[in-house]
């Protein structure tokens, strides 16, 4: 009997790895969570894209859920999923952009040019969809830093209190949203 | 030729130092901080590579942090907590214990002792198995009686 046990024991070690492999085919090593998750947003001052004088803080999105959506002109999978968010702000979700500026870097003596950019932000919302209230220029990916994003897209789901509930790394879809944003935002928005 | 080679290999002596130059430090300490830091934090984008290592817009501005945090005289600690903030255990890579990676601390542990005791208890096993004592004795000799009958009555 105990020999049959100790026979076993092969087997169940076995299946161990085959269920730990298994999970790690499908996991997404990119897949990173902030350290900020649970955290309230952290303190920022940028400006508006659109408008310079324009200055947006931490404390002025408070008041409603919003997702905090990082991207660029530059980044393909965020204009890829423009029109997906826009559908989303078409049902009444407030998305809030980020736009994360890859190219500038002051160090190698970059100029910066706001109008090209802002023309540039322009045709491409007006080409790919809108889904944005305003978008914040985060110029020197402070704001980004601070939040624990390490490229574009990545989206965060931010409750009344500017609490942090949820980041995404990666595109949001059909099916990304269903799966891990609904659930959460219907239960805020109720 | 020589020569040459030997002018090739000045010029890349000048490169390293130029490198190691690029960065300001007030103190040598601050410098070999900024250097044993930058090794062990991870670029998150570039997984696998640390961020002296990775080209990724992400680990140029860890390491633009990390100088503006060494430069305001924070300590190594300091400036690992404020990464393990922001992006995670993750972002270091020395995974902390706790109770999701205690497993990584223990597993080989346990797999040692397991085995000792295993090849411990065979040979007790075995060992056990060689004793002869009187019932073994009596068993035998009822064999042998038996057999020897089976012998008589053919």
């Amino acid at each position: 009997m105990n020999r049959k046990l100790l026979g076993l024991v092969p087997f169940l070690i076995f299946i161990f790895l085959c269920v730990f492999l298994y999970q790690g085919l499908f996991g997404n090593p990119r897949e990173l969570q902030t350290g900020r998750l649970g955290q309230t947003m952290p303190e920022f001052a940028l400006p508006d894209l659109m408008d310079s004088n324009k200055v947006w803080t931490a404390d002025s999105l408070k008041g409603e859920v919003y997702l905090m959506n990082v991207w660029g002109t530059w980044c393909p999978t965020c204009i890829a999923e423009l029109g997906y968010l826009t559908e989303l702000r078409e049902r009444g979700v407030r998305i809030i952009g980020l736009y994360y500026e890859q190219a500038y870097d002051p160090d190698f003596g970059d100029q910066f040019d706001i109008n090209a950019l802002r023309a540039d932000v322009t045709s491409m919302l007006s080409r790919a969809g809108d889904p944005y209230q305003f978008n914040i220029l985060d110029l020197e990916r402070s704001l980004a830093l601070d939040l624990g994003v390490s490229g574009a897209p990545e989206t965060f789901l931010v409750d009344k209190n500017g609490k942090i509930l949820l980041h995404h790394t990666g595109d949001i879809n059909e099916r990304v949203w269903r799966s891990k944003f609904a659930p959460i935002y219907q239960e805020l928005t109720q | 030729m020589k020569y040459l080679i030997l002018i090739v290999f000045m010029f890349v002596g000048f490169a390293s130092e130029a490198a190691e130059d690029k960065y300001n430090f007030a103190t040598p300490e601050r410098a070999q901080t900024f250097r044993e830091l930058t090794h062990e934090l991870r670029c998150p984008k570039c997984q696998n590579q640390n961020i002296a290592d990775s080209d990724a817009v992400v680990a140029k501005d860890l390491r633009d942090k990390v100088i503006t945090l060494v430069n305001e005289g924070k300590s190594k600690q300091d400036v690992i907590d404020y990464m393990i903030d922001r992006y995670g255990y993750f972002v270091h890579y020395q995974p902390p214990v706790t109770p999701a990676t205690i497993v990584l601390w223990v597993l080989p542990v346990v797999i040692i002792v397991l085995g000792f005791g295993f090849i411990v208890f065979r040979q007790k096993r075995a060992a056990k198995k060689q004793d002869w004592n009187a019932t073994d004795e009596q068993k035998l000799a009822e064999l042998i009686n038996q057999y020897q009958r089976q012998e008589r009555e053919l």
